[in-house]
Formats: C-alpha cells, sequence, structure tokens
C-alpha cells in the first residue's frame, strides 16, 4: 500500500457560520472519519498561514504564507494508505471537510 | 452551557455567552478531528470556553466596573471543572434559562425561537427552516425578545407560587410545539426534524426531573416518548411515508417506548388530567397493540372523544375521524369530517381532503377520491407527502 497525503484546506469563517448544534453533528462526522482503517496520522496546523522562505540575490528573504490574499488556509494533515491516486481519491470522498466548503489537496508520498 | 455562561455574565449578555460556546466548539471541531478526543471532552469545551468568555471580557470591558469580578468567577469556574456539584448547576442553570426565555413578556412565536436558539443551540437557518419562516424574520424575533430580557431585566430566578404554574404550563406549550414542529416539518425533503424532536425530549425530561415536575409534565413526556419512537418506521428507505397501520412494528424504537410507558405510570400520580394525559394515552394504546389489528380502536375513539370535549380543536377532530372510520366505517367518518370541511383553519391542510379521500376510496367513490388527492396536491406540503398523495391519486384509477 502506497502512503498519501490529505492536505486540508479551508477557511474557518465558514465553520463559524454553523450553530453550535449543526457544529456537533460536523464534529461526529469528522471524527467518524479520523478513525477509519485507512488513516494512519492527522496533525492539526496553527491557525496562521505560516511563513514562506526563499533566497533572492543571495539573502533570504520570509514572506508571510502563500494564502495571505484569501482566507484559506491550510488547517491540517492526513496521512492515509491507499493503492494509487483513484483508490485514495474514492476513500476521501465522503471526509466531511467537502461539505464545509473545504477543499483536499491529495498527495503520494514518494517511495511508498 | 449557554445557561452556566449566562447566569455568570448576566441574561443582559445572553449574546456574548451565545458566542463564546459556539466559538469554543470551533475550536473543539478544527482540533479534534486531528489530534482526537480529549480524555474530558466535557471539561475541555467548559474551559475553553471560560477562558474566551474571560479574553473577550478583558478585552473590551462590556461589563464595565463588574468586569474583574465576573472575571475572577470565571476563572474559578474553569479551574475547577470536576467540581461534584457542576452537574446540577448545569441543570439548574439550563432549566432557569428555558424559565426565563417562556417568559410571558415574550411573545409565542419568540419565546420557541429563543429556546431553540439559547437551550438548544439551533441557528437561525435551521429554526427559520422548521417555522417555514426567512432568516430576517426569525432573526429579528430574536433580536426583539433578547432586547425584552434586556430591558425588563428578566433573570435565571425561577418564579414562585401560582407565576411558577403558569410559567411552567407555558414551558410545556413551547416544548410541545417545538416536537410537534419537528414530528410534522412540512418542506422539502426534510419530513422529520428529528433533532427537534429530540431536543424538546430532552428538554421535557429536563422538566420532569426537576422539584416542580407535575403529572401533567411526566404526561408530555410519555406522549413525546411514544410518538418519536415511531420515527424510524415513519418513512421507507426511499424517504417515502408509511401510514401507521403499514408501519413495521419492529422498527419502532424499543427503548423509547419503555421511556414512553415509564413517564406514562408517572403520570398517573394525582388528579391531575391534562390533554397531554389524553394524548400519551392514545399514542399508548397505539404502542401497546403487536400488530395493526389488534389495535383497540374502540378505545382510542373513546379517547378522541375525551379530548375534542377538553380542546375542540379541528385538527383532533380530524385525528378523531380516523378512529370513528376504525370503529363505525368509513361513511360516518365521512359524515364527522363534514363540519371541518369549511372550517379555515383547515383551508390548506392537505391532510383533511387526503383523508376525505381515503375514505371516499373505501366506499368505492373513486372519481370523488381523486378530486380531493388532486385538491390537497395543490395545499402545502412536503415531497414525500406529495408523493404520498400521488401514489394515492394514481390508486383511484382516475389519475390522469
Amino acid at each position: 500500500m502506497a502512503q498519501f497525503m490529505l492536505l486540508l484546506h479551508s477557511e474557518p469563517s465558514g465553520l463559524m457560520q454553523l450553530s453550535p448544534e449543526e457544529m456537533q453533528k460536523a464534529l461526529e462526522k469528522f471524527m467518524a472519519w479520523r478513525v477509519k482503517p485507512f488513516t494512519r496520522d492527522g496533525h492539526r496546523l496553527t491557525d496562521d498561514s505560516g511563513r514562506v522562505m526563499r533566497s533572492q540575490g543571495g539573502q533570504i528573504r520570509t514572506t508571510d504564507g502563500p494564502y495571505s490574499e484569501t482566507k484559506e488556509i491550510l488547517g491540517g494533515y492526513y496521512t492515509i494508505e491507499a493503492a494509487d491516486y483513484d483508490d485514495a481519491v474514492r476513500l476521501a470522498q465522503d471526509h466531511p471537510t467537502l461539505e464545509y466548503g473545504g477543499t483536499i489537496e491529495v498527495r503520494q508520498v514518494w517511495g511508498t | 452551557m449557554v445557561a452556566h455562561l449566562t447566569r455568570l455574565l448576566g441574561p443582559a449578555h445572553l449574546e456574548l455567552a451565545e458566542e463564546t460556546v459556539q466559538e469554543a466548539m470551533l475550536r473543539a471541531l478544527q482540533t479534534w478531528p486531528y489530534q482526537g478526543v480529549p480524555e474530558n471532552a466535557g471539561a475541555w469545551l467548559f474551559r475553553v470556553a471560560h477562558n474566551i468568555a474571560i479574553d473577550a471580557l478583558r478585552r473590551h470591558r462590556t461589563l464595565g466596573e463588574k468586569t474583574d469580578a465576573i472575571v475572577a468567577e470565571l476563572a474559578h469556574a474553569a479551574a475547577v471543572p470536576d467540581d461534584p456539584y457542576l452537574e446540577d448547576q448545569l441543570r439548574d442553570d439550563e432549566l432557569g434559562l428555558i424559565f426565563m426565555c417562556c417568559h410571558p413578556q415574550i411573545p409565542r412565536d419568540a419565546q420557541v425561537a429563543l429556546s431553540l436558539k439559547t437551550v438548544g443551540g439551533f441557528g437561525v437557518r435551521e429554526i427559520a427552516r422548521a417555522f417555514l419562516a426567512d432568516d430576517t424574520t426569525i432573526a429579528q424575533r430574536l433580536v426583539r425578545a433578547k432586547r425584552q430580557i434586556r430591558d425588563r431585566r428578566l433573570t435565571l430566578d425561577m418564579p414562585h407560587g401560582p407565576e411558577l404554574t403558569e410559567r411552567l404550563d407555558s414551558v410545556l406549550e413551547v416544548v410541545y410545539f417545538m416536537f410537534n414542529e419537528g414530528y410534522a416539518a412540512h418542506v422539502g425533503e426534510d419530513l422529520i426534524r428529528q433533532d427537534l424532536c429530540l431536543e424538546a425530549l430532552r428538554l421535557g425530561r429536563l422538566v420532569a426531573a426537576s422539584s416542580i415536575a407535575a403529572p401533567r409534565v411526566h404526561a408530555l413526556v410519555a406522549l413525546m416518548a411514544l410518538e418519536a419512537a415511531r420515527l424510524p418506521a415513519r418513512v421507507d428507505e426511499s424517504g417515502d411515508l408509511i401510514l401507521l397501520e403499514h408501519q413495521d412494528r419492529s422498527r419502532w424504537d424499543d427503548r423509547l417506548i419503555a421511556m414512553g410507558f415509564h413517564y406514562f405510570d408517572r403520570s398517573m400520580a394525582g388528579e391531575d388530567v391534562s390533554e397531554y394525559h389524553v394524548q400519551a394515552a392514545i399514542a399508548a394504546t397505539h404502542a401497546r397493540a403487536a400488530d395493526p389489528q389488534s389495535r383497540d380502536w374502540a378505545m382510542i375513539l373513546d379517547l378522541y372523544d375525551q379530548l375534542l370535549a377538553m380542546n375542540a380543536s379541528p385538527v383532533v377532530a380530524l385525528n378523531r375521524a380516523v378512529a370513528v372510520a376504525k370503529v363505525r366505517g368509513a361513511a360516518e367518518a365521512l359524515e364527522a369530517l363534514e363540519p371541518l370541511a369549511s372550517d379555515p383553519k383547515l383551508r390548506d391542510y392537505y391532510l383533511l381532503l387526503a383523508v376525505r379521500g381515503h375514505l371516499l376510496l373505501e366506499l368505492g367513490r373513486n372519481e370523488e377520491a381523486a378530486a380531493c388527492f388532486r385538491t390537497a396536491l395543490e395545499c402545502p406540503c412536503s415531497e414525500p407527502e406529495r408523493r404520498f398523495l400521488r401514489r394515492k391519486l394514481g390508486s383511484t384509477g382516475f389519475s390522469a
């Protein structure tokens, strides 16, 4: 089995529109997905856009993260096991973040 | 938790309490799916919510001079989340909040909306959907209700004496209204707003567990539990309506039925016979029958007669007519429906026409039945109800 990373991008303001009752429902869906047999690992990232570093004319330049233009942030990631991209996409299809306006970037881990 | 924070912050800051809980839930939603649920999830939320409230108070100094004292109180509450009395306190706070929401100074429709929002945690959009109203109407209703709370300095303190009895009735009406809204959801595919029903049931049990519970509180809980038990059997896999007599009895929720009978027994204490008692007795008679054939319709009709004597509502009369059909035949039931046809309250009520059509069909008057179903289809009703009516129309042989 190969390993894939699911990078979850979303706008926290979208979730803020939900009522506590709806949030509880959402939470149940997210939690149910977390314990699926193919999920290996997952981490939340902090609520900011991070930093981007690049070298310009021998100088390291550090700027705010790549998403500063939009409200969307990379909220966290999961590692899952899947046969190939098709399989990974299929497994990620019912991830609740999609229902709440988020996007998932699927990337295969090299050598797995 | 909203109730608890409302007590600490003061009812005038109900909104801040709500926002705080929402923010705490959002943090859980952003963290738990990756890191897992913390060992004591309740305490986690409790602590986070208190800290959010403290931050908000410090930042805006909303409460003026009282800020420091309240911050201290919040900090204290957050530090001891495993206080053995906390659960009792939270229950009392919630009870106090719903009694405040049902204060006579707040109009009925706002009472229900406010209870759903603050005690039930429902959003404006969800409430609007349950009431067939638009978001703005509900939002305005809530704003007005909150203004009443502020202007009249309402508190979470329980009323006393005759005022308590009156308020209790008002709370029960709100709870039952909430339940019915959920049970009879009218719009689109959303046939059963099960959440509303379960929230109403939860609130009913909350009141029933308190020291102010009267037999009619238990009767109401019994009624709601017995009716909610049938929810899973009311629609089939494709979401179509199934009539009571065709329901698969094994899909009724046994746990809720047991709960219903338990509360029904408790409701028998004392002399009090409320409408809730009679309705619970009807639901219990349905639940007691092992199969549709053995249902005691004579008893059910008798109970509907009692209910009609207590409350001469056209909807009760309509339900009674169904029992009449079972006991004395379709022709007599049709007669019983006659006076309802001119009732303005039932003018746009598809169920009256559906029942009439059903009876006509039984009497072999198919063409008239078809006309009934066709008119019923023009009334406001949910998508599954519409499909049900179309099926009935098809069975008349006059569908074209």
